[in-house]
């Protein structure tokens, strides 16, 4: 009965098996598997901007905290690989909780501004703190993923873990999409008085919101560093928290697929741009600006509008 | 145990925006089971009333009680909680979402699927939602909007909208619904209909209580009527007593 909704997901495990017995040429597996972890942070930085309706201008920063929790204390104190990722994910909850206390009384261009702020705070200390982070050179040297003895010691393994989770995050993200705390997360963002007076604890919900996309930011930054096994104080930037922004609009705010495009076509177009050489921001610029001009619901609008017309085209009535 | 034939009960509420007095000790009982009108002219004070009833506006002074319970002071989401639900003057749905999911949102108060079982998609969540959808269709029955169920919500008419209102307030099991003018924007045929569904609901035993500006709907319907003027209450009665009281008279048709 839902085959016919699945064969989207069906077609990407498919693919997910596919690539590493077909690809072996590290510089595209390593943009697969760029695109699989930035697609992992949109997916969660869309639950907050494309259903809930809030905005957040600050996620590098929880991003760069999954990234440099796990960086310091396998480096440092030999801590196995997971329970330094378990311990990224519990600190960027934790400080998210903090953040959106006060942050989240805010609303429209207020709140964007106060989760920029955070952001530019977080940068600040990775920067500063050197002994702890090793400040503006970063740290080196950051060990694969493993459990016990098994390591994920080649680009193939990296790509399946990648994506095997990616697959698995975005199935239950669905499922909380498609239920009581999934449609009240939608309700704040189409009315937060009605939501209110539908027994919606209007601050609680948003709170819980940005803690979880705060989560998969972190468990993005956990991937990103043990696969570049470098990280410094440039991955909170604010330029990255604009352009996982950028991910979820081109993608299409408030569809879960649009994610995984939004991340894609950001990962891949300043790769093929790169061509043009001195020309290849304007050129990305240009192509970013026509598309929320002519396809204001993102890629996966685009999508289904092509989608309509082949199908008008085979049946037309 | 015995039923106490109040349900609602409001005792002396003010409510001062700046220099302006809204309410000004205003004392409304509602009695259960009944269909009670609150109207006035405009700026009279009555969607402020409504706005402290439902937790919306705190009042600078007085008390309100539901079932003898004092609920001033509670926040909006915890009075819906305590069987208190209301719609509003101009409708506001959910825009993202489905005629039918804007019913099952109504639901959220006396359901519990938590982020993990929903996640999970664990059996008790997929009970629980399946007789959401089902509460959700028969409550779109009730009102008629069956045939726009998989509609966006806002693109329906705004006469649905707000019946779609009246439906999503009532996934809320309430034991009071507070209407503020349902019968806005519709056109006769429609407020008569309107009029119908309202005794259907109060026969299931749920208390109304609305504010209104269409004469005709709350003499039709309303066992009691409260008058404000100025934010004061100026008369109480049933619709016949309302119709000959000449404080109401000359406040409607204006004073020689």
């Amino acid at each position: 009965m839902h085959v016919r909704k699945n064969i989207p997901l069906i077609l990407l495990v498919l693919t997910i098996i596919a690539v590493p017995l077909t690809i072996s040429d590290p510089y595209y597996l390593t943009i697969l598997i760029f695109i699989g972890i930035y697609a992992i942070a949109t997916m969660g930085l869309n639950l907050l901007m494309g259903y809930a309706g809030q905005i957040s201008l600050g996620h590098a920063a929880f991003f760069a905290l999954g990234a440099y929790v796990p960086a310091i204390l396998t480096t440092r104190y030999e801590v196995p690989c997971i329970v330094a990722a378990a311990l990224a994910v519990l600190l960027a909850s934790a400080v998210a909780y903090l953040v959106g206390l006060p942050c989240l009384r805010l609303k429209g261009h207020y709140l964007a501004m106060g989760t920029l702020a955070f952001g530019e705070i977080i940068h600040i200390v990775l920067n500063a703190e050197v002994e702890l982070t090793g400040g503006p050179s970063g740290i080196a040297g950051i060990p694969m993923l493993g459990i016990g003895n098994l390591s994920v010691d080649s680009d193939e393994k990296y790509f399946v873990v990648v994506w095997v989770i990616f697959v698995l995050l975005f199935a239950l993200t669905r499922n909380i999409i498609n239920s009581r705390p999934g449609r009240a997360l939608q309700a704040l963002h189409g009315s937060e008085q009605a939501a209110s007076a539908m027994g919606i604890d209007v601050p609680g919900m948003k709170l819980m919101v940005f803690i979880l996309s705060a989560a998969y930011a972190a468990l993005a930054g956990v991937l990103y560093v043990h696969f570049v096994a470098f990280i410094s104080p440039g991955a909170g930037d604010i330029m990255f928290s604009i352009r996982m922004v950028t991910m979820v609009v081109v993608g299409g705010m408030g569809h879960l697929w649009g994610s995984l495009l939004g991340a894609g076509l950001l990962t891949v177009l300043p790769e093929m741009l790169s061509y043009f050489e001195d020309y290849d921001m304007l050129i990305y610029g240009g192509i970013l600006l026509i598309m929320v001009m002519f396809l204001p619901g993102g890629l996966t609008q685009g999508f289904e509008r092509l989608w309509a017309t082949l199908r008008n085209r085979r049946n037309p009535t | 145990m015995t039923i106490e034939k109040t349900i609602v009960t409001i005792r002396n509420i003010s409510k001062n925006f700046g220099g302006l007095a809204a309410l000004q000790q205003v004392n409304i009982t509602v009695t259960r089971g009944s269909i009670t009108a609150v109207i006035g002219p405009n700026g009279a004070g009555k969607t402020t009333l409504i706005n402290v009833l439902s937790g919306f506006l705190l009042p600078d002074s007085g008390s309100i009680s539901l079932n003898n319970t004092v609920i001033t002071g509670k926040k909006g989401h915890m009075i819906t909680r305590l069987g208190m639900a209301r719609t509003f003057q101009t409708a506001q749905l959910f825009g993202t979402m489905s005629v039918l999911e804007n019913v099952m949102v109504g639901r959220y108060a006396r359901t519990r699927a938590g982020l993990a079982g929903a996640a999970l998609r664990l059996p008790g969540v997929l009970a629980e939602e399946r007789a959401v959808r089902a509460r959700a269709l028969k409550l779109l029955d009730l009102v008629g909007l069956t045939d726009q169920a998989s509609l966006p919500a806002t693109s329906i008419p705004i006469g649905s909208q707000r019946l779609l209102e009246i439906a999503r307030a009532l996934a809320s099991d309430p034991q009071v619904l507070l209407l503020d003018e349902p019968a806005a924007g519709l056109n006769t045929q429609e407020t008569r209909l309107l009029g119908e569904l309202l005794q259907t609901i109060k026969n299931q035993g749920i208390t109304i209580m609305l504010v209104e500006h269409d004469m005709e709907l709350v003499m039709d319907i309303s066992d009691d009527i409260a008058v404000l003027n100025f934010g004061q209450n100026i008369a109480r009665g049933t619709p016949a007593e309302i119709q000959t009281n000449p404080d109401v008279i000359s406040i409607y048709l204006g004073e020689d």
